[in-house]
């Protein structure tokens, strides 16, 4: 194997675990906060990618500057869905939440097909594929943008969970409902507003995959299968969890994918199969967010 | 799951549910001859969609065991019907076994790989267990994808045709039917035995079986392997019905997804409800698709009927069907009452 | 309890009428059908199950485009010549979702109840092997325009038969074209979606590459519907080859052609076998598309006069482009040569019978504006060359290969992303 693969691997797999811990964030606050399986994510990551691409195609804003307004709309869509429709069965089995928002899923994907096509579509900035070099290894701009817009998102998350007011009850639904609702905090406005920044973070990944990746109706499904990937290895319930469980999955996605291209996903999941049981709380695990 | 109905003890309740099981047993009994007689009217494409059908209901009589009445969201049993479908096309292309031997080396195949990564996976519990499941599910499927010299690969096997033709959609017919009759006798017969009601138990509380003395571990892992022998059954039927194996096509993530739904839809933890689950289901996309004029949108309007599902009655309409709550619109909101936040 | 039992019993008896009238309904069909050979008016009914919805729905279009285009030029015509006298086309498409299941599921509806006379094929290799079976099984021909995988046809199947060019066929044009170019080209890296028709497509090259004296430097398959190749591109940036082949789907070029600009991966010759020819490539890469070629089953600017309904090449894309505002893709144009197949056998055979017309399909021999509509005996058509397609750096697409059809010649070699 030749140093330039190893090192362009390095940096492939940092890069690419920003936009990871960026998809799998937003899917940890839902699962840790609310229990529930959001298999919608992906197609909330998908909403996103279009918004971006539908703002750069008609109006050329910048794929950059259209992500807070990616993120509003999925937090609108976001908030709406957990207020008039999970809520109504959040306290039902496990199976129940799962198969509501994978028929979310279904419908979501279904409708953008139908309206949009399932056409390929690509966001191409001016800027899209220059970067610089060093020594042999290659940075693209956008990668490194999107890395760091992650880490930006990632880090105001925490600061609102830890130093809001809001993102205090919101931790506090998660940890003990019944002691919340004694606090005075309105549960289920609560959990609405959970899932919606959840949907908004997603907002955010799919803005930045659009970016980088050619999109479609059917992209979010890889994602949420990631989503839950990077949040097991990391365990459930801490943000610093989530960002290393990306970087572990990034560098062994970038690394089968180097030596054994085809075998990418099964390596992945035999590792994080290997984790659950020898740590069913994953590597960082603790519970709920702190 | 917990099942507000089967619970009650009293001796008028009882005699009560037991005419009322009869009632249920004799109208799935017309069912089943309708079902059996069949094949003298249907159409061809009939025969195919109730093969299907039947196999559907046979994976979900199968997860039934481990996610119906054990309890543990088991979300990969696609595996077993790929290992089935794999382990049959298999030994008939290398061994050249005939079918029904084939058949059931892939059964067998299944059952192995669901005792080797049931000890391990059955520790664990909620999410993380359905989690694990999915992910082995998609691991295997992607290394039959990929180990081309053993599986065929991406460029899939190919498997010769029943012979004689003529009579191909009255075999698979009525062998996927009977799967379906072995299904619910099978269930019938181990929930009157100690090792359906541990699994009952262990749904209810795991530790508290466990302190009763129940082997959680082996009726666990025995409830997954009978779920595999189900689905690998199905799955090596599926192979030889449908002439070539594709790992993409048999270890799709919405079989998973459709035997789930069947049971839910029909009642998780009963003896009838996966059955009666995947005929609804299964009749209603296929009305859907050829009977409802709404362009492609077919798939929005499933996604909108599971979405109904799950809001209004997610123990299944096997509570409505066998008498034990009255089809009324109390009964529908009662759900979103006691769910709701 | 009387609810229950009331419940259940309309459901059977919903299931009962619903099983009940539709085998029926089938039978006075074919009744139907059958009366309808000897009246004034005949109608042919072709069926196919058709992705569009789900992975193919885009292809699946351009599928459904080309049998309609067809249709619709044949019936202004008044028809096929069966005998003496002129049937109209009717054609009857359901959407597979893209899946196989639902592939099968239809094809034996339309077989069994809707009584099509004649099957067309659906879009790629995986729902084409689910469907040939079916049928084969009721001895109904089938012409497929759109699987390539070469295993389908090594079944010993009577009744299917495919008008495109076999997979391991698809990249050679290229290979070939670039050793015109460049007699010095000395390595080529193959990457492959792994998928039935992609690795076909991918050993074929690779066979003929070694064949031509070219050294593989690099040979790997990735995953199917893959997001990210990026490792796979750093892989190769490091066997630096003189010529790169994709064989995959459009999506998988997409990724490739963005992920080796980030990366600045330069080959001299950048190919695929599925995507540079889809107007859809153009459109997602804008100026990212300039120079990279694709091999083609067919393009707009082939010269190649037919006595068909289309005549020619430009006249097919002429009237597409009319009715559905693009260039057509090849896929639109070999399923319109399906098609043109059954019509000349048909013609052929003076007859609507399943099996003179399957006879007549097999042996057929006919320049269609597609190419040469011939069969082998396992109903392949490997009698017609692929051709090879430039995106130009002025925004459109030129065929540069063969030489005789050529529009534009081949730009050699490929402008290295990091000098534009």
């Amino acid at each position: 194997m030749g140093s330039l693969e190893l090192t362009q691997g390095v940096v492939n797999a940092i890069l690419l675990s920003g936009t990871l811990a960026l998809v799998a964030i937003g899917f940890s606050i839902v699962w840790g906060i609310l229990n529930i399986i959001n298999i919608a994510h992906g197609a909330f990551i998908m909403l996103g990618a279009y918004v971006t691409y539908w703002l750069f195609t008609l109006f050329g804003i910048d794929p950059f500057l259209s992500i807070p307004l990616s993120m509003i709309t999925l937090f609108i869509v976001g908030y709406v869905i957990q207020r008039y429709l999970i809520n109504l069965v959040i306290r039902a089995p496990l199976l129940v939440t799962f198969l509501l928002t994978f028929a979310l899923e279904i419908v979501i994907i279904n409708l953008a097909t139908f309206f949009w096509k399932g056409d390929l579509r690509s966001v191409t900035p001016a800027y899209s594929g220059a970067g610089f070099t060093i020594g042999a290894v290659q940075i693209p701009y956008v990668r490194l943008g999107a890395f760091a817009i992650s880490l930006l998102l990632t880090g105001l998350l925490h600061v609102f969970l830890t130093y809001t007011k809001t993102g205090n009850a919101i931790r506090a639904t998660g940890m003990d409902i019944d002691a919340a609702r004694l606090q005075g905090v309105k549960i289920a406005q609560s959990y609405a507003l959970t899932f919606a920044l959840g949907s908004a973070l997603a907002g955010a990944a799919g803005s930045l995959i659009s970016i980088s990746f050619p999109i479609d109706p059917t992209m979010g499904g890889a994602y949420t299968l990631r989503a839950f990937l990077i949040c097991v290895l990391g365990g459930l319930g801490s943000i610093p969890g989530v960002m290393l469980g990306a970087l572990l999955y990034a560098f062994i996605e970038v690394f089968s994918g180097i030596y054994a291209p085809g075998l990418k996903d099964a390596i992945a999941l035999f590792v994080l199969v290997f984790v659950l049981i020898v740590r069913p709380t994953g590597i960082a695990g603790k519970a709920f967010y702190h | 799951m917990k099942k507000s109905g089967e619970l009650q003890n009293s001796p008028q309740a009882a005699s009560k549910k037991v005419a009322r099981q009869k009632v249920l047993l004799g109208l799935v009994g017309a069912f089943v001859v309708l079902l059996a007689v069949l094949p003298l009217f249907a159409s061809g494409f009939w025969m195919r969609t109730l093969t299907l059908l039947f196999l559907l209901a046979a994976m979900a009589e199968g997860w039934n065991f481990i996610g119906g009445y054990t309890g543990y969201a088991a979300f990969g049993n696609v595996a077993f019907f790929g290992i089935g479908a794999y382990g049959t096309a298999l030994s008939m292309l290398r061994l050249h076994f005939p079918f029904f031997l084939a058949l059931l080396v892939g059964a067998a195949a299944a059952m192995l790989f669901a005792v080797l990564v049931g000890l391990p996976v059955l520790r664990l519990k909620g999410h993380y267990f359905a989690i694990a499941t999915v992910a082995l599910a998609t691991g295997v499927g992607e290394v039959a994808d990929f180990w081309t010299d053993f599986t065929g690969g991406a460029a899939g096997l190919t498997l010769p045709f029943f012979h004689p033709i003529q009579l191909s959609n009255y075999f698979f017919y009525y062998i996927a039917f009977v799967l379906v009759l072995f299904g619910l006798g099978l269930t019938y017969f181990i929930m009157k035995r100690k090792l359906g009601y541990s699994w009952l138990a262990i749904r209810e509380d795991e530790d508290a079986a466990k302190m009763m003395g129940i082997n959680t571990t082996w009726s666990k892992v025995v409830a997954f392997a009978l779920s595999a022998l189900m689905a690998g059954l199905a799955g090596g039927i599926y192979a030889y019905w449908n002439t070539f194996v594709l790992a993409e096509e048999v270890f799709k993530i919405e079989y998973t997804l459709q035997m789930i739904l069947a049971t839910v839809l029909g009642g998780p933890g009963t003896v009838f409800g996966p059955f009666i689950g995947a005929f609804i289901y299964y009749i209603l996309i296929t009305l859907l698709v050829f009977f409802l004029p709404v362009g492609q949108l077919h798939a929005t309007i499933l996604g909108l009927i599971i979405i109904l599902v799950m809001v209004f009655t997610p123990q299944g309409v096997m509570d409505f069907l066998s008498g034990r709550k009255r089809l009324t619109l109390s009964a529908l909101l009662e759900n979103i009452r006691t769910h709701k936040v | 309890m009387k609810r229950s039992f009331q419940i259940l019993l309309a459901m059977l008896m919903i299931a009962a009428v619903v099983l009940a009238a539709c085998g029926k309904s089938g039978g006075e069909k074919q009744a139907a059908g059958g009366g309808q050979q000897g009246g004034e008016k005949c109608v042919i009914t072709f069926g196919a199950a058709v992705s569009l919805t789900g992975k193919y729905a885009k292809e699946g279009e351009y599928v459904k485009n080309g049998y309609n285009l067809y249709v619709e030029q044949i019936n202004k015509q008044g028809g096929i010549k069966v005998g003496n006298k002129t049937c109209e086309v009717a054609l009857k498409i359901y959407d597979d979702e893209s899946n196989a299941d639902r592939s099968a599921q239809l094809v034996e509806k339309l077989i069994t109840e809707d009584h099509v006379q004649f099957l067309l094929g659906p879009y790629g290799s995986g729902n084409t092997y689910a469907t040939t079976a079916i049928a084969e099984k009721y001895q109904v021909p089938m012409v497929e325009a759109n699987g390539a995988a070469t295993k389908i046809f090594k079944r010993g199947f009577k009744y299917s038969f495919a008008v495109l060019t076999p997979a391991p066929y698809y990249l050679r044009g290229i290979i070939d074209m670039a050793l015109d170019a460049d007699p010095n080209i000395k390595t080529v890296a193959i990457v492959a979606e792994n998928g039935a028709f992609a690795l076909e497509v991918a050993q074929g090259a690779k066979d003929y590459a070694e064949e031509k004296g070219l050294q593989v430097v690099y040979f790997d398959k990735y995953t199917k519907n893959t997001k990210d190749v990026s490792s796979l591109i750093t892989a190769i940036k490091a066997k630096k080859p003189d010529i790169l082949l994709g064989a995959g789907h459009l999506q998988d070029t997409l990724l490739i052609v963005k992920q080796a600009k980030d990366l600045n991966v330069s080959p001299k010759v950048f190919g695929f076998s599925v995507g540079p020819t889809a107007p859809e490539f153009r459109k997602a890469l804008g100026k990212d598309a300039d120079y990279i070629v694709g091999g083609a089953q067919w393009t707009p600017e082939l010269k190649i006069q037919s006595d068909d309904v289309f005549g020619t090449p430009q006249k097919f894309a002429e009237l597409y482009e009319a009715k559905y505002g693009e260039v057509p893709p090849y896929q639109a144009a070999e399923s319109a040569a399906a098609l043109i197949a059954y019509q000349k056998a048909i013609e052929a055979a003076g007859s609507l019978d399943k099996d003179k017309v399957r006879d007549a399909l097999a042996s057929l021999d006919y320049m269609s504006f597609y190419g040469r509509l011939k069969f082998n005996e396992q109903g392949m058509n490997v009698y017609k060359p692929m051709a090879v397609m430039q995106n130009y750096p002025d925004g459109k697409l030129y065929t540069v290969w063969p030489k005789e059809a050529a529009t534009k010649p081949f730009i050699y070699p490929f402008k290295p992303w990091d000098q534009r």
